[in-house]
């Protein structure tokens, strides 16, 4: 457990000791996870060692059987060579030659073998009898360092004629005239005639020239083969300079009658081999290669894992269903969105084909159809959606937007679709509420319109008509006495009867006068109740409800022009009686216009004010106060003073009777409309509404009575 | 109904033809009249020259640019001076319950236009005669104060108890002086109060509250 934060604090000592497991977990991890690795990385070293060393073993004793064929084959064919040499020596004698004849045969011999370099004839008493010289031979040898070789000879022959057959002497070394030498032996065979000593033949052989005509046709190079004496001493060497760093050797022993010779061979060979170390160089770089190989697919699954989990959050925190399918029209994927949509499980779901439990069965028919264009794949599904209607599971419908793009594997390959799905019931109702909110607004706006206009209509006539009526009041007033001669004035001669017929004929058109305009003013009247009917209609409302109606629309406008609608409702404030829709138009109209106002690039922030409260005014006590400010451009001094003319208006497509209307309606509650001046910024529209008779505001009511008490 | 005399007649209307039409109609009747084309107009001189003690009331538009017709009744009303200036409301809207509004905050009455003008002008006689007698009521009110204001206080002294219907003797003995003062002080009372009985100074007094 994770000591708390608050422990760690207060008594380092205690966290110390409880830390520790979180490193000792993650090294006993890793050490899990690399020991297997370090163990295989082991092992296989300590096999290629081996495999190495074995390699290197085995091609060393390949060696070194092969040179020691080599020497046993050296060997023989020096004693070939030399059995050889003794017939032809022995057939000099044949046939009992003289000198001449001997000396021919003889120098025949030597022509044809090179490692004899000479060939003797000596009597009994080792005498010699005739010799000759090998051609190949610049220098002769001198008498001298004959006598030098007298006592191997003479030792030589002693064995021979004690053997009866021929022997050999020791090797000696003789030194030549060029300052070089060369390392010699003897041969003597005996010479019998008719079972006794005739004589000798002395043959002697040259070590050097025996390996070389011996045995080095038949050496390979980076080997060399040398004669040596079994103590060690080399006599005679033919062969390679030392190549490679590893020297081979093998020897064997070349007895002969009257002495022996060590053959000794060696073989410079290269080590270590290639071959091991291409081996080795490649299992190396496999190695690392594989490790980093490693590396990567770690990381790549850390990514991977992360990338799921991302995907897993992403899918969890939809609200629009995801679903796949195959090319068979089965489901193959959905997501929890999905599921929470339909009411069914995704287990529920998946490998499902069609019918698909969420299609009503009223279109099942007509969802299969469109599911096999689809799958038949020559109609590419809309990029804007297509809308559809699924069943949830307790069998309500609801309309969803659905979106399909085609599902591409790694491969590049076709496998299905991808499909998204959004649940547009609440979005078509909330569209559904809004169009008879802003119908019924609209429709009243017309009506109020109408009625306005029929209002203004008959303020604009009844003035003239008045007047009309006025005059002619004020003339038949005047009329009155004078031509009823009633009230004549003693002091004033009577009028002429003519005259006075006259001014009767002038009364009675003035009376006319005055009926026809009040016949006009009621015929005005009578079009101005018609249509003015439903003003009558005074209902309950609390302001909050009068707000309520309209701010969808407003909230509409607002978020349209980028304005920020601040609303202020006092607490506790009565109903207002009033006609509801009559109220709403003008709130909304006058919420329109300041929003308009601050539709002007300068203006920013800009803000909305809706306020309701208690009217502040003594006089006006039991009325509720609306007020709507904006802080927008302002009114300009000339537009205020015809703000409520009718059709009056700054705006290219408006009538001008927008606020005309706002104050009748709200005069015909009684109410006060006015408009000020707002600091810094903007206009503020405020008018008054009578509040409804409650219980707590009984008295206020009652102290002043205002028109909702008397209806 | 007896024109009241040397009284006036104020229009507040913004349309000229309407108000030249009244001041015609009412010159008709012998009736003075004042037009403003505003309640601001006529408010201001509301303000430099207050009417007096003359009978007078005001024919009133209810709808005008600027200041309206309700606006400047609401500000009269609370001024209290719409007693002595009763107020006639004229509109080109047929609304009643603008009018019933107005009527029971205190308007003289409400008129339709186009009116049927001689009732209009005999409503005109009416609220004239409303003011007259209201600055009547006035002016008899302002003289019994004055009549009260001239008592020694001995005498209101005497004056309150013998209106509450105690025997001389008895205010004697409360006020603690002769029975002989106190009948100088109630004469004397009688004779500034200008009444001739105990009785009729009773009546006179409660007028004043």
């Amino acid at each position: 457990m994770t000591p708390s934060t608050a422990t760690t604090s207060a008594d380092p000592s205690t966290a110390a000791p409880a830390n520790p497991p979180q490193p000792w977990r993650r090294w006993h991890s890793a050490w899990r996870r690399w020991s297997l690795w370090t163990l295989l990385v082991g092992l296989v070293g300590a096999m290629l060692i081996t495999l190495v060393w074995l390699a290197g073993r085995y091609e060393a004793s390949q060696v070194q059987s092969k040179l020691e064929r080599d020497t046993a084959d050296a060997v023989a064919d020096i004693r070939t060579a030399f059995s050889h040499n003794l017939q032809s020596l022995q057939a000099l004698q044949s046939g009992d030659p003289d000198l001449a004849s001997w000396e021919h045969r003889a120098a025949g011999l030597l022509s044809l073998r090179r490692e004899l370099v000479r060939v003797e004839w000596r009597d009994t008493q080792l005498r010699v009898r005739a010799h000759v010289e090998t051609p190949y031979r610049v220098v002769p040898s001198d008498p001298e360092t004959r006598a030098a070789a007298q006592s191997d000879i003479a030792l030589a022959c002693a064995n021979a004629r004690r053997i009866g057959a021929a022997s050999y002497s020791g090797s000696y070394f003789q030194p030549q005239s060029d300052g070089m030498g060369s390392e010699m032996m003897e041969l003597c065979v005996p010479l019998l005639e008719n079972g006794r000593y005739t004589g000798f033949l002395t043959a002697t052989y040259a070590l050097q020239n025996v390996l070389v005509d011996v045995v080095a046709t038949s050496l390979q190079r980076g080997q060399e083969v040398s004669f040596t004496e079994p103590d060690g001493t080399r006599l005679a060497l033919v062969g390679a300079t030392r190549r490679g760093s590893r020297m081979f050797q093998a020897q064997q022993l070349l007895d002969l009658p009257g002495t022996a010779l060590m053959l000794r061979m060696g073989s410079w060979h290269s080590a270590p081999s290639v071959f091991p170390n291409v081996l080795t160089a490649l299992v190396t770089a496999v190695m690392v290669v594989l490790v980093r190989d490693n590396r990567r697919r770690l990381r790549a699954e850390r990514d991977l894992g992360d990338a799921l989990a991302f995907r897993k959050a992403m899918e969890d925190s939809l609200v629009i269903g995801l679903r796949a399918r195959d090319l068979q029209g089965r489901i193959t994927y959905v997501n929890p969105a999905f599921c929470d949509m339909v009411g069914f499980t995704a287990q529920e779901l998946v490998g499902q084909g069609a019918p698909l439990p969420y299609w009503p069965p009223e279109l099942a028919q007509e969802y299969g159809a469109r599911q096999q264009v689809r799958l038949s794949g020559q109609q590419v599904p809309p990029r804007e959606g297509y809308e559809s209607v699924f069943m949830r599971r307790d069998g309500t419908r609801f309309p969803v937007m659905i979106y399909e793009a085609p599902l591409i594997n790694a491969q590049g390959l076709h496998t299905g679709w991808m499909g998204s799905f959004l649940d547009v019931s609440e979005q078509r109702r909330v569209e559904e509420l809004s169009r008879t909110s802003h119908d019924r607004l609209q429709a009243t706006a017309r009506l109020a319109t109408v009625g306005e206009m029929a209002s203004l209509l008959s303020h604009e006539l009844n003035q003239p008509l008045a007047a009309i009526s006025s005059y002619a009041s004020g003339s038949l007033n005047l009329l009155e006495p004078v031509a009823d001669g009633a009230a004549e004035s003693p002091h004033q001669p009577p009028l002429p009867e003519p005259l006075r017929g006259d001014l009767r004929e002038v009364r009675t058109a003035m009376q006319r006068i005055a009926q026809q305009a009040e016949r006009a003013g009621r015929v005005i009247k009578s079009v101005h109740d018609f249509v003015r009917r439903r003003d009558q209609s005074r209902e309950t409302v609390t302001t909050q409800a009068l707000l309520d109606a309209v701010m969808p629309l407003i909230r509409l406008q607002a978020r349209k022009l980028g304005v920020q609608v601040q609303v202020a409702v006092e607490a506790g404030l009565p109903a207002a009686l009033c006609d509801r829709t009559m109220v709403e138009q003008v709130l909304l109209n006058l919420a329109r216009n300041a929003m308009q106002a601050m539709d002007d690039a300068r203006i920013h922030p800009r803000v909305l004010e809706l306020r309701v409260a208690r009217a502040a005014s003594n006089a006006s006590r039991g009325w509720i106060e609306f007020t709507v400010a904006d802080c927008g451009v302002g009114i300009p001094e000339d537009v205020a003073a015809q703000l409520f003319t009718p059709f009056f208006t700054t705006r290219a497509e408006g009538m001008g009777l927008g606020l005309s209307l706002c104050r009748t309606v709200v005069e015909q509650h009684g109410g006060f409309l006015g408009h000020a001046r707002r600091e810094p910024r903007g206009t503020v529209f405020t008018f008054t509404l009578p509040a409804a008779p409650a219980e707590t505001a009984a008295a206020g009511a009652a102290a002043l009575p205002g028109p909702a008490s008397t209806r | 109904m007896e024109p009241v005399s040397n009284a006036t007649v104020y229009i507040v209307d913004d349309d000229a033809g309407v108000r030249e039409a009244l001041a015609w109609l009412l010159r008709s009747r012998r009736v003075p009249s004042e037009s403003y084309d505003s309640a601001e107009s006529f408010a201001a001189m509301l303000q430099a020259r207050p009417p007096q003690r003359q009978p007078c009331c005001l024919l009133l538009d209810v709808r005008m640019p600027g200041m309206s017709g309700l606006a400047l009744f609401d500000q009269l009303a609370e001024r209290g001076d719409i007693a002595a200036m009763p107020v006639i409301f004229l509109t080109g809207h047929a609304d009643v319950p603008t009018a019933v509004a107005t009527v029971k905050r205190g308007a003289f009455d409400f008129c339709e236009k186009p009116f049927s003008d001689n009732l209009l002008v005999d409503r005109i006689q009416a609220a004239l005669a409303q003011s007259a007698s209201h600055l009547q009521e006035r002016r008899a009110q302002h003289q019994l104060q004055d009549r009260v204001a001239e008592l020694t206080e001995r005498e209101r002294d005497v004056m309150r108890l013998v209106v509450e219907g105690l025997p001389n003797k008895l205010i004697a003995d409360q006020l603690d002086i002769s029975v002989r003062t106190v009948e100088v002080h109630r004469s004397r009372v009688f004779d500034k109060m200008q009444v001739k009985s105990a009785v009729e100074l009773a009546n006179l007094l409660r007028s004043l509250h």
